[in-house]
């Protein structure tokens, strides 16, 4: 028993950890449970049953698969243009020094501080006051495109600000012009920060649901489809397309970083060669 | 390290072409047909005998079975898109205000929303008159409870598509002895009972418990009732206020009485026989969802033929089976009873008269009264 | 030379642009606004700062509740997420990729769909509330509907906010210095203190930021998870918007709030000392 208090007390922060962790998968392994759940009426509350039909048929309501495509495109396309955007505007903020640099760090940060609440309902306020964008995808585009750029600049920035200069003088002392040095230098190494900010992008468009309820006019987006189901009973197949979601993901993520493994296994440099690229973590957490 | 930027490269290069290509295939494929009311198409309105072309409706969701629409399109050759959008009146009339400003309608031809906000936009001049001639099974078959209301004595400018009753929902085990509002009062059922978030609903219930009529009814009254229900708030007694999200509270045990719907009761019971619907003592409240035509709404043609279509009672049966509202449609009773389907519970989905009898329809507010009323009610909701 | 001063702005270029006519030019809208009067498809502008007044008055007990949930939120994610980016950073060794995975995957699920998870965890009769109850953490017997089941649900959907911004910057911390620490004779627990701790100072600072502004205004937890007397100031804003249509209000209340959030995180960042969040280039 003493063994098992002195490994406690050596491990304990490791033990807090992994317990974090279950707190955290707790409501997923519920979904999960529940999404092969046979329901007898329309509510998904109490266990009444073991079925795979839901799985079989989680594409069958087409107004859900609807909606999830419609999430989809709107992720892609809204993580594009955040990302090519932010990035443009972390370069700019971290490498020049030039007039209006601290406010327009001022206005990076605003909208991050500011509730999706008032975000949502000031957007709709001057959409209708516009007129010339239509109440849909459009608007939606226009609001995620938002909300996302602060987060990819952040990002971006804080993996620039860690970055080795010399790599890029030393390219220029082999006689690469600026292109290419950003190209073939530059860019590679702040892949990794710009591939984070393009994760975290895409799961903020993804599972967007305030400003969307303001801005949505009649496009349903995942999000929206399922609180507006919330209210007369959620069919199953949600539960067992969140849980897709939830496996694209982690398989998404677990392939990216199987790939820059195996790059830097081909690559065999040395760690301290490498100034502030990758570690082995994937590139969503690496800020 | 030349290799290794060479490999980094390389796999960017890929995986921009890979995103590339999404974004192109997600941009072409299917842009125009995810949207919702702007892009369809509006065709000329003219005084066309034969419905044809498009229509777009408007309803909330899940109120409409699977059957109706197809059935329509084949017999007439209308094109239906079908929008579940509407959740919540008042959100969805300021989501539609400022293009009804603008004699506008997003697109939409029929929007199915309750007497309130209907009266509201006949009002305001967003609603157009309906052409009675076109829908004679409607002028045929409307049941006699709905045909004069106070806000449309005439059925100038509505058809209902829909009715429930508002009243108690029970978990007859832990609360048996509860068949009134002012039961909900009771301090034994303190933390256990939810109201509804609805004002024009749960406060004139209140009031009928005090024995005030909520048609006759002064601010006054409103405010008293108003007043009764913060203080329940206050000490706990009601565990919170809600849309329909008490049905999970009723399952799931955490509840012994709300304040809710007829067709949530039907569902309800099927599912748990502890839970019941209950007409309180002092009556229900008697509500319709209406279909308007909007100002500005393409082929209000064959909104009005969809309308006529599914007061054929025949039509209607399948729709009543499937969303278990009341059914504003004479003669559907029998072809249930004749199909013996499971549609039980007859009494929630045909309520005789003498069961409604101290049934109140929702009382219609206006101006500097409502604005008051619906503040004061909102204030308690957000204590 | 010209093209070198000229680069700048064409970065900043199309983000600013972006930024300025899709959020602060709706802003200044929503200012207009909140200084009318009158009913919906009536208003007029004239300078009605009586609304400020007014929905101070009416919602200030909601503004603290919701100041005070999401302090408590932030805090307990704070204390739930350092030991977590703690043990992915140092601890994980090969598992590190996994538990990362395994933090942030989760949140790839629906928020709506988790708070509902957690609205049948947390139903009166189940084993969690049963076990709640048993260690004193749910007084009343039930867990939902009270105070404790928004705070809960605050803490477990923001905690990713918090986690990422610490675990980054522990990750960047050179171990070498931990090592030099304990060869200087520092116990485990002096090196934390005196280590590791000042230097994830910034992600800590991020982490909470992050945290508490979005929670602050937050209000699908109030609506699912609480009961009467928990609804957040984001409840009222919804509200006032979307059920009462009354926009003067609506606007005044959220530029309130906002104001109020803006001077708390004004005064943590002089207090805490770093430009983590605004940072300037470091070199």
């Amino acid at each position: 028993m003493g063994q098992g208090r002195e490994w406690l007390r050596k491990h304990w922060i490791a033990v807090v950890g992994v317990l974090v962790v279950v707190y955290l998968l707790v409501p997923i392994a519920v979904i999960l449970l529940f999404s092969f759940n046979d329901p007898s009426g329309r509510y998904n509350f109490s266990w009444s049953g073991f079925t795979l039909s839901h799985w079989s048929n989680a594409f069958g309501i087409e107004d859900l698969t609807e909606a999830l495509l419609t999430s989809i495109k709107l992720a892609l396309l809204a993580t594009l243009i955040s990302t090519v955007v932010g990035t443009m505007m972390a370069l700019a903020l971290v490498r020049h020094k030039f007039f209006g640099r601290r406010l327009s760090n001022f206005l990076i940060v605003i909208p991050m501080a500011t509730p999706e609440v008032v975000i949502g309902a000031a957007l709709l306020s001057f959409f209708l006051l516009l007129g010339t964008f239509s109440l849909g995808f459009e608007t939606l585009l226009i609001a995620h495109v938002m909300f996302c750029i602060s987060f990819v600049v952040i990002v971006v920035r804080s993996r620039l600000i860690g970055f080795d200069r010399r790599l890029e003088e030393a390219a220029r002392d082999l006689g690469a012009g600026p292109f290419t040095t950003f190209r073939l230098v530059t860019f590679p190494l702040i892949l990794p920060g710009v591939f984070g900010g393009a994760m975290l992008a895409f799961a903020l468009s993804i599972d967007d649901f305030v400003i969307s309820n303001f801005n949505s006019g009649t496009t349903v987006t995942f999000p929206l489809y399922i609180f507006g189901a919330s209210r007369h009973g959620i069919p199953v197949e949600v539960y067992c397309i969140a849980m897709i979601l939830f496996g694209v993901t982690v398989a998404a993520m677990g392939f990216v970083t199987w790939q820059q493994q195996r790059a830097e296994k081909l690559a065999q440099i040395r760690p301290d060669q490498e100034g502030a690229s990758a570690p082995n973590v994937p590139a969503g957490a690496a800020a | 390290m030349s290799e290794r930027l060479r490999a980094h490269t390389s796999r960017f290069v890929a995986g921009l072409a890979l995103l590339a290509l999404l974004v192109g295939v997600a941009a072409c494929g299917g842009g125009g047909g995810i949207e919702g009311g702007g892009s369809t198409e509006v065709s000329t309105v003219e005084a066309e005998s034969k419905p044809s072309g498009e229509l777009t409706i408007s309803n909330w969701p899940l109120y409409i079975d699977k059957q109706t629409i197809p059935d329509f399109e084949k017999a007439t050759g209308v094109k239906v898109k079908y929008i579940e959008d509407i959740n919540s009146p008042e959100e969805y009339f300021n989501k539609m205000q400022p293009l009804l400003a603008k004699g506008e309608s997003g697109g939409r031809s029929l929007m199915m929303l309750p007497d309130y906000t209907v009266a509201k936009m006949h009002e305001l001049g967003y609603v157009q008159a309906l052409d009675k001639a076109a829908m004679p099974d409607v002028e045929k078959n409307l049941i006699k409870s709905l045909r004069h209301p106070s806000f449309d004595p005439e059925r100038s400018y509505t058809v209902p598509w829909a009715s429930g009753m508002t009243g108690l929902i029970v978990n007859k085990e832990l609360a048996p002895e509860i068949h009134s509002i002012c039961d909900l009062f009771e301090s034994r059922y303190k933390g256990k009972v939810e109201f509804l978030n609805e004002a024009r609903e749960t406060v004139p219930l209140v009031m009928k418990c005090e024995g005030v009529d909520p048609e006759t009814a002064t601010e006054a009254d409103w405010m008293k009732a108003i007043d009764k229900i913060k203080a329940a708030a206050q000490s706990g007694q009601i565990r919170r206020f809600t849309g329909n999200e008490y049905v999970q509270d009723l399952l799931n045990g955490n509840v012994a009485a709300v304040i809710g719907w007829s067709g949530d009761g039907v569902q309800l019971e099927l599912e748990d026989p502890k839970l019941e619907w209950r007409m309180p003592t002092e009556g229900c409240m008697f509500w319709s969802e209406n279909a308007v035509i909007p100002v500005g709404a393409p082929n209000p043609t064959a909104a009005e033929a969809f309308m006529n279509y599914v007061y054929d009672p025949q039509h209607q049966a399948q729709l009543t089976e499937t969303i278990n509202v009341v059914s504003p449609v004479e003669g559907v009773r029998p072809i249930i009873e004749k199909k013996g389907s499971d549609s039980a519970n007859l009494k929630l989905i045909f309520p005789s008269s003498s069961f409604t009898k101290n049934c109140s329809s929702i009382p219609i507010l206006k101006g500097e009264e409502e604005q008051n009323i619906l503040q004061a009610f909102d204030s308690v909701l957000n204590e | 030379m010209l093209r070198r001063r000229v680069i700048p702005y064409f970065l900043l270029g199309p983000g600013t642009f972006w930024l300025v006519l899709f959020f602060v030019v709706p802003l200044y809208y929503m200012f207009k606004l909140s200084l009318e009067t009158g009913v919906v498809g009536n208003l007029e502008f004239n300078w009605h700062w009586a609304n400020y007044s007014n929905v101070f008055d009416l919602y200030h007990t909601q503004l603290v509740r919701s100041f005070v949930y999401s302090g408590v939120a932030t805090l307990v994610a704070l204390l739930l997420a350092y030991p977590l980016a703690y043990t992915v950073a140092f601890k994980a060794g090969r598992f590190r990729t996994l538990l990362l995975f395994a933090v942030v995957a989760p949140f790839f699920t629906t928020y709506l769909i988790r708070t509902l998870a957690w609205e049948t965890i947390l139903s009166d009769g189940s084993p969690v509330t049963s076990f709640l109850h048993a260690v004193g953490l749910a007084p009343s017997g039930h867990v939902l509907a009270t105070s404790f089941a928004v705070i809960a649900g605050l803490t477990y959907n923001y905690i990713p906010f918090m986690f990422l911004p610490i675990y980054a910057s522990l990750e960047r911390l050179d171990v070498r210095l931990i090592e030099a620490a304990n060869d200087l004779y520092c116990s485990a627990k002096q090196a934390f203190f005196r280590v590791t701790l000042p230097l994830s100072l910034p992600g800590i600072v991020a982490g909470t930021l992050l945290t508490f502004i979005p929670a602050s205004g937050d209000y699908i937890n109030a609506q699912f998870l609480g009961g009467a007397g928990n609804r957040m100031i984001g409840n009222v804003i919804q509200s006032l918007y979307l059920t009462q249509s009354d926009y003067p209000a609506a606007a005044a209340l959220s530029f309130v709030l906002m104001a109020i959030i803006l001077v708390i995180v004004l005064i943590y960042i002089r207090f805490a000392g770093t430009e983590a969040l605004m940072g300037e280039d470091a070199r």
